[in-house]
């Protein structure tokens, strides 16, 4: 048991790494801070909101409970969004595996469309689905999927086949191998993609929102660019940053006690 | 002990299929033939390279057969088209595989009882047959650890009893110490000797050392070069119970070492 031996000898010079890593971040968040307000003082509150401004005005939009509205109208979009291309993005991959065939037809098609810049449909959606949550539902979910598709294919791809035989002799049916082996094989993979595509989503319901919606954090941000407000456009920015961080810690913990039987790679926590 | 044999292979062969607009491999296995009896721990002994994984997957159903027939228990395999084949056999077959194939996010206990958790026969009985067999390989304490967390030889302990677990009649074992050190196999040999006298189950043990095959068979098969027939075939008269530790002082087996190192060469 040599290798539990390690682990546990390690232990300690853990906790004072954490303490550096820990630092280091307060540290760069004061330098970034300190470069906020000297931007502001040298450039002025037109194009650089100071940071204490920016404060104060987010504490105002929780108080009034406008923050609340924005937010949650954002991630409702971004939520709904991400939902509907996970699931698509997951299941298209798996019905795919059945035939070779009907992957190799359907395959340059979803290259190309994939192509496609989902921002610039965004025009022709409004004309189509009004100025509802739906255009930029659309959007969402189209930038969404092609990053969950693309990496659970590759993830399906990646699967050792020497699993799926020992599973087969074992007397496991194809719906057990693919949710016991094909998916737990594939987490790693299901997991990178969420992480990039997550931000993204939450990207595309801002955008959307900058051209058609009545609430948002996005419609905030344009609201107040409309009117030179600079530090409402900076307060929506900073709360946008948070919406994501915030997400990003979800999907992490989540991920942690999926993945927990994996060998622990210390410092490849992104 | 009946004499019908249990599983009749006749000549085989097997050959892959060419890409595009070429020819098919050279005949890898050619005209192989040999049968098994119930119960008969059966050891093949074969250089490297001479098609022994293809052998034994061909007989586990998970790769087609070129030529040739294998017969199970009376019953002709349609082995030759790959829609057909029925890996395992209906869990007839038990394969314990070169790599170990524990799956990852599972536990020593969890990887042990997959095979009788998938078909559908998970219960106290089962359950406590699996608890006897990790503490009769000295697994005992593992039970929640990752296979990740587990020695090679652990691994291979823990991949071997996943296959007796489940209780197939018959076992394929592709060289499943062959990865491990010197002291650790004999130690392998040994736990599966001992659980072999207990269950008595058919086994096809495939191994390049000609000792190991000494040690654990009632009869060794020595596989020529490509294309792979039958060389030679031993007896191994050594009584049972045996014991792998001081095999090399036992009666005849010097002999039938040497017997075996020259149909080899």
């Amino acid at each position: 048991m040599t290798e539990l031996a390690t682990e546990a000898r390690s232990e300690s010079p853990d906790v004072s790494r954490k303490a550096i890593v820990l630092g280091g971040r307060v540290l760069l968040f004061l330098l970034l801070l300190l470069g906020w307000e000297l931007s502001a003082r040298r450039l002025g509150s037109i194009f650089f909101a100071p940071p204490l401004e920016v404060a104060m005005r987010i504490v105002s939009l929780a108080q009034s409970g406008k923050l609340l509205e924005d937010v949650a109208a954002t991630l409702r979009v971004s939520a709904l969004g991400f939902a509907i291309a996970g699931v698509a993005g997951v299941l298209l991959p798996f019905l795919l595996r059945r035939s070779p065939r009907v992957t190799a037809a359907v395959e340059p098609y979803i290259m190309a469309s994939m192509g496609i810049p989902k921002y610039a449909l965004a025009p022709w959606l409004i004309l189509w689905f009004g100025i509802g949550d739906l255009p930029k539902l659309v959007v969402v979910t189209l930038v969404v999927f092609y990053i969950i598709f693309i990496t659970t294919f590759a993830g399906i791809r990646a699967v050792d086949r020497r699993l799926i035989d020992m599973a087969r002799i074992a007397g496991a049916g194809e719906t057990r191998i693919a949710r016991e082996i094909i998916w737990k094989s594939l987490l790693p993979f299901f997991f990178t993609g969420l992480k990039v595509a997550l931000p993204r989503a939450v990207s595309a319901t801002i955008v959307g929102e900058f051209l058609v919606a009545t609430e948002g954090v996005g419609h905030y941000i344009e609201y107040s660019r409309q009117i030179s407000d600079t530090t409402g456009v900076f307060a929506g920015i900073v709360v946008a940053v948070v919406l994501v961080l915030g997400v990003n810690a979800v999907v992490n913990t989540i991920e942690r006690r999926a993945l927990r039987w994996r060998p622990v790679e210390r410092d490849m926590k992104l | 002990m009946g004499d019908a044999p249990l599983l009749e292979i006749k000549g085989l062969g097997k050959r892959f299929p060419g890409r595009l607009g070429r020819e098919p491999s050279p005949w890898v296995i050619q005209d192989l033939s040999f049968s098994v009896r119930a119960g008969e721990f059966l050891t093949i002994i074969g250089p490297s390279g001479a098609g022994k994984s293809t052998l034994l997957n061909m007989i586990a159903q998970i790769d087609t057969v070129s030529a040739g027939e294998i017969v199970f228990n009376g019953e002709t395999v349609k082995s030759h088209d790959a829609r057909t084949l029925r890996p395992g056999f209906d869990r007839r077959i038990g394969y314990v595989t070169q790599d170990d194939n524990l799956l990852p996010w599972r536990t020593t206990v969890e990887n042990v009882l997959f095979p009788i958790e998938v078909q559908g026969r998970l219960n106290d009985a089962t359950r406590a047959h699996a608890d006897t067999l990790i503490r009769a390989v000295g697994l005992a304490g593992f039970e929640r650890y990752y296979p990740h967390e587990l020695s090679g030889g652990m691994r291979k302990r823990a991949a071997l009893i996943r296959t007796l677990a489940y209780d197939p009649p018959v076992i394929l074992m592709d060289e499943p110490f062959a990865a491990v050190d010197a002291q650790t196999r004999t130690q392998l040999q040994a736990d599966l000797l001992k659980l072999w006298d207990i269950g008595r189950k058919t086994i096809i043990f495939v191994t390049h050392d000609i000792a190991e095959a000494i040690a654990l068979g009632d009869r060794a098969l020595v596989l020529s070069r490509q294309p792979t027939r039958i060389a030679a075939e031993h007896a191994i008269p050594i009584p049972r119970p045996r014991n792998v530790q001081d095999m090399l002082a036992v009666d005849g087996f010097a002999v039938i070492y040497q017997r075996i190192r020259a149909a080899i060469q």
